[in-house]
């Protein structure tokens, strides 16, 4: 009976994540909600973020709450630190539609461009998580009918071809989904968000070279860590050194949770 | 008498009571010296003071023994106290010690209205201080020759103290190793408005000095922006070369009144050149040791200027336009449209640019008007005074950035107005904007469903999240507002995560057990594989071959059909096929073919089929 459950839960995980990890509508959180409805950005702030650094948010994390800390965050003026807020919100759920509109806005205020690629259009319509599981199935089930098949009914030669390109069309989609997941590069992805527009560097060093300023809310993609200093593109051909207490990694750590209090 | 008569005769009777009382108050003359003592090296200053009388003729210079005593400057001071008035004329000489020792100031003859008065003879003492240890009261530091730039010699005045004008008003730092000065724009300021301070630190040039912390300069009700780096130079003053260092600052007052600023002051270092001990006094030793003199001594020094009184007036209550937040100085005002033509449901950034000189920090954002089918939200401001040469925040551009959301087609942007109080004039003005065309509109029904966004009847809610549990039965939520529920998603991708991993797996084993499964199913189905099945055939003919009651023509059968399997086709095996084929032939078609085949035959012909299986296994 215990493997039994044990299994569902399993399944449960793999095919309906959502349903699988759900955890309710804590009390701090809607605390900080009403917090942030009366008036009072400041105290809803401190409550997501004490809230959002708790442990069932380590491996998992919540759009809703991310979207709530980044409206708090962008009502205390801290454009940048909403945009990244916007930005975990839009990671956790592409297709979060409330998170989208405040996310273009933060970018207007920012004076940065919207973000308009196909590959967040498609992860926009529908979630790479059921792109990536949904193909998986289709295609495992292609494979099962495809063995069955052969061994039963091996002169039925057009079931055979559709239990073919069920397997194929099925894995090719999971592949797909994880090609344009957002997740798949956030490791390295980190944000801008001090209030002033840091200096990028040839060097790892105050005085060294500037290479142009990045500003604030900018995703930039991090190619190597070295103590304070961070390598990192901040563009086509946008490389250079940039302090590392200017940005946050796109993904919250927890260090970088209790450091910057991401 | 007359009542204008009667009005007019008290007045002008106190008049000329008070022209009498000050005509006939007494004429006296004092000395007094600024300090009775200086250290060598140093200047002081005797003041003598003729009151009662606004003008006298004194003396441009004092001769006294070992001293050079010239008149500096004059200054005239009227004072009314209970109606009294007073007048006094201050002539002020500066004493320069052409060597140590106690002196005697002579009396000095002052000529005022027709008589003539004379002054006491006022005793100076002037100290070697590097001999003695001692520092004269209120001296900042003996001044001292240094090796480097040497004083001139005793009973010679100092370079360019002949070529001070004489008429100039006394300097407060003249003679000093150190002092400071402060100069105010203005001494009547608003509230709120920015005053450029500027502070500057003279240091005697032949000393090395060293700047010890920062400038100490402040008090309550004002706010001192933060003091950008000095720029240093060279002035002379009485014949006296300073190193300057000059800050400059803003100052604004936060409330109406009188403030006294105490003096600005800054700490330093400045190093002496101590008493050379006899024998080291050589050249040579000095010059081995690079120029310096080992004996050197370091004084810290507080340099201060002279405190700051400033009166605060109210920035006035009428005429005060509602848009007013803060401004005060002198501006203009531009307004821009950063993207004329959004997408639909994209943002308008409108920014309003002031420039001007004033306040920046203090002052609050323009008010956007004509804002119907608008949403905005609180601008983003950001200050650009790189064309300020001093780097200070009092003139420059500050740019207000809005962030607009059409709620309808719109044609023109919002305007703008922006009030601030110019002090120059002491009044309030309001600057306008007019709307700038572009082309913005809502976000449509249709893209907002593609995103998610099944709401469109009304512009100003928005659905809850598009996915998850709390998704399926959401409310509409207010632009803006939290949105309750917490639904958990990882962070990873699902090829990352270990569950993901796991059933990726078991579906490979599961395919895999499945194909096996159906592939034994099937082998069962068909009687084995056909090596099996050969080697079963093999078998069963083996034993036919050997049992010794089988017919003569069914044994060379089997003999034939077990050669054609237990050998691949060779010229042998089908020379033996052949051959026992015939002999089939013979026993079955001739006599005997029912009968048993002989012990020696049969012998003979296993032994052959065991060769041919053994050279086959070979």
């Amino acid at each position: 009976m215990k493997l039994r459950t044990h299994l569902l839960l399993l399944a449960l995980g793999i095919f309906f994540p959502a349903v699988g990890l759900h955890a309710g509508v804590p009390e701090q959180g809607a605390s900080a909600d009403a917090s942030l409805r009366s008036g009072h950005p400041l105290e809803a702030l401190a409550t997501y973020r004490s809230l959002l650094t708790s442990p069932q948010f380590a491996t998992a994390g919540s759009p809703e709450l991310w979207y709530n800390r980044g409206l708090a965050e962008e009502k205390t003026g801290d454009a940048a630190a909403a945009s990244l807020s916007f930005r975990r919100a839009l990671l956790l759920d592409p297709g979060f539609a409330p998170a989208q509109r405040q996310f273009a806005v933060v970018l207007g205020t920012l004076g940065l461009p919207t973000q308009n690629n196909w590959q967040a259009q498609v992860c926009g319509t529908i979630h790479p998580e059921r792109l990536i599981i949904g193909g998986a199935v289709v295609g495992w089930i292609g494979a099962l009918a495809l063995v069955a098949l052969f061994f039963l009914a091996r002169s039925r030669k057009g079931w055979i071809a559709f239990a073919l390109l069920l397997l194929v069309l099925g894995h090719g989609v999971s592949v797909f989904g994880t090609l344009i997941d957002p997740r798949r590069e956030a490791a390295s992805q980190a944000v801008v968000t001090s209030k002033n527009a840091p200096t990028l560097r040839a060097t790892p060093a105050d005085n060294g070279t500037a290479a142009g300023t990045v500003p604030p809310g900018t995703l930039i993609s991090v190619l190597s860590r070295n103590g304070a200093w961070w390598y990192v593109a901040a563009g086509p051909g946008q490389t250079g050194w940039i302090p590392s207490d200017t940005v946050t990694s796109l993904l919250p750590t927890p260090s970088a949770s209790s450091a910057k209090g991401s | 008498m007359h009542p204008l008569r009667r009005t007019l005769f008290p007045l002008v009777a106190g008049f000329l009571f008070l022209a009498v009382e000050a005509h006939a108050a007494s004429v006296s003359v004092s000395a007094q010296l600024s300090r009775p003592q200086v250290n060598f090296g140093e200047m002081a200053e005797l003041q003598v003071t003729v009151s009662g009388a606004q003008r006298a003729d004194v003396p441009q210079e004092i001769n006294a023994e070992g001293l050079q005593i010239r008149l500096s400057g004059q200054s005239t001071q009227v004072q009314m106290v209970n109606f009294k008035v007073s007048s006094s004329a201050v002539y002020t000489y500066v004493v320069l010690p052409l060597k140590t020792g106690n002196f005697t100031i002579p009396s000095v003859t002052v000529s005022a209205d027709g008589q003539q008065f004379r002054t006491p003879s006022l005793r100076f003492s002037v100290v070697d201080a590097i001999a003695t240890g001692t520092v004269a009261p209120g001296g900042v530091a003996p001044a001292v020759p240094s090796p480097a730039m040497p004083m001139p010699p005793q009973g010679l005045p100092m370079p360019g103290f002949q070529q001070r004008p004489r008429q100039a008003p006394p300097q407060s730092g003249a003679g000093r190793l150190a002092f400071g000065e402060i100069s105010c724009s203005k001494k009547d300021v608003y509230a709120g408005e920015m005053v450029p301070v500027e502070i500057r630190f003279y240091f005697d040039a032949r000393y090395p000095v060293q700047v010890r912390g920062k400038v100490d300069f402040g008090s309550e009700g004002v706010v001192i922006e933060r003091f950008p780096d000095p720029k240093e130079g060279l002035e002379e003053r009485d014949g006296l070369t300073y190193n300057v260092l000059t800050f400059k600052t803003l100052l604004s007052a936060v409330k109406p009144g009188t403030i006294d600023i105490p003096s600005a002051k800054l700490d330093s270092q400045i190093q002496l050149p101590g008493a050379v001990p006899a024998g080291f006094d050589d050249p040579i030793f000095r010059q081995l040791l690079g120029g310096q003199s080992p004996f050197a001594q370091n004084k810290e020094v507080k340099v201060q200027t002279a405190p700051l009184h400033l009166e605060v007036l109210p920035l006035p209550k009428e005429g005060r336009p509602a848009s007013f937040a803060g401004a005060v100085g002198q501006f203009d005002l531009d307004a821009l449209v950063q993207n004329p033509k959004p997408a639909p449901g994209d943002p308008v950034t409108f920014t309003l640019k002031i420039g001007g000189k004033g306040n920046f920090n203090g002052m609050g954002a323009p008010v956007l008007t004509e804002t119907a089918g608008w949403r905005s939200y609180p601008p983003t401001d950001k200050f650009d005074n790189s064309g300020s040469a001093a780097g200070l925040a009092y003139s420059g551009v500050k740019s207000f950035d809005f962030t607009l959301i059409a709620q309808e087609a719109k044609q023109s942007s919002p305007g703008s107005e922006f009030s601030y109080f110019d002090p120059t004039s002491a009044k309030y003005v309001t600057l306008t904007t007019k709307p700038l065309p572009l082309d913005a509109s809502p976000v449509s029904a249709a893209s907002a469903a593609s995103t998610g966004a099944s709401s469109a009847a009304s512009p100003s809610t928005q659905p809850a999240p598009s996915s998850g549990a709390s998704s399926e039965k959401a409310s509409p939520v207010k632009d803006g507002d939290p949105i309750p529920g917490i639904t958990l998603r990882s962070w990873s991708t699902p090829l990352h995560r270990a569950e993901f991993l796991v059933a990726t797996l078991a579906m490979l084993v599961a395919t895999a057990a499945l194909a096996g499964v159906l592939y034994l199913r099937d082998l069962q189905a068909r009687g084995g594989t056909e090596a099996s099945r050969r080697r079963r055939k093999l078998t069963e003919l083996w034993s036919s071959l050997h049992a010794e009651t089988l017919e003569a023509a069914a044994t060379y059968d089997a003999a034939v059909e077990y050669a054609g399997l237990v050998a691949l086709p060779s010229e042998k095996r089908d020379a033996l096929i052949a051959s026992l084929s015939a002999r089939r032939d013979v026993v079955k078609y001739g006599s005997g073919g029912s009968l048993p085949v002989p012990s020696s035959e049969r012998e003979q012909l296993l032994q052959t089929l065991k060769e041919l299986s053994n050279k086959t296994a070979q």
